[in-house]
């Protein structure tokens, strides 16, 4: 892992914390404080709530700076693109073993009623010309509430977005 | 990286959608593909009729 990364962990899973990829867009300590609290150290409290609550909020951070991985192995198999931020969607290289289906092409998803989730690498073009490069899950704004376009912040809920 | 395959470009459209070009598939619920390698314009206005595609609603 690169420097300065983390991982909490608890009976059930292992959540990663990778620093570098963090734009702030506070999904994480909005909606789990007992969890995510930035004003405390270590800022990440495993213990702070439920697997199921952990992995919900975990599965919102818009980049891959919080990502999270079953600890017994076998069930990480049958994780899909229902959780973005599993290590499988997002950081294939945190597998342990690398026999899981690695092949996928990149993918954008069409969330109904959030946002775009782009599944693999791409090159992204902003206003101005300039072209970063990802790799990995990122979500993208579709409502047009985000306050942190073109990523999602999760404000589709805010406003109640239908895409239907 | 992508072997044969061009990287997509997602670019964004000032006020206005996201351009997708290269190879890339669009899939709906995650699963069903809608639309695979051809350049599309995705809706991120959160107005269009016709989404995930744009129709020219931001401009409104």
């Amino acid at each position: 892992m690169d420097s300065g990364e983390r991982k909490y962990k608890n009976k059930e899973i292992t959540v990663y914390w990778k620093p570098s990829s963090c734009i702030h867009a506070s999904a994480c300590t909005n909606e789990l404080p007992e969890v995510f609290n930035p004003d405390e150290r270590p800022w990440v409290k495993i213990e702070g709530s439920n697997t199921s609550k952990i992995i919900e909020v975990v599965d919102k951070c818009p980049v891959d700076a919080l990502t999270w991985k079953w600890n017994d192995e076998s069930k990480n198999k049958e994780v899909g693109r229902e959780h973005p931020n599993h290590i499988k969607n997002r950081r294939k290289s945190l597998l342990e073993k690398d026999n899981l289906d690695t092949k996928l092409d990149t993918a954008i998803d069409i969330m109904d009623d959030g946002p775009f989730v782009v599944n693999g690498g791409f090159l992204l073009e902003r206003e101005n010309g300039s072209r970063s490069k990802f790799s990995g899950t990122v979500s993208l704004c579709r409502c047009g509430a985000s306050k942190l376009k073109p990523f999602c912040d999760g404000s589709h809920r805010s406003i109640n977005f239908k895409s239907k | 990286m992508e072997g044969k395959k061009n990287i997509p470009v997602i670019t964004i459209i000032k006020d206005g959608p996201l351009k997708v070009s290269g190879d890339f598939t669009l899939l709906k619920e995650n699963r069903f593909p809608v639309e695979s390698g051809s350049e599309v314009w995705l809706c991120r206005c959160g107005k269009s009729s016709r989404k995930p595609f744009c129709d020219g609603s931001h401009k409104k």
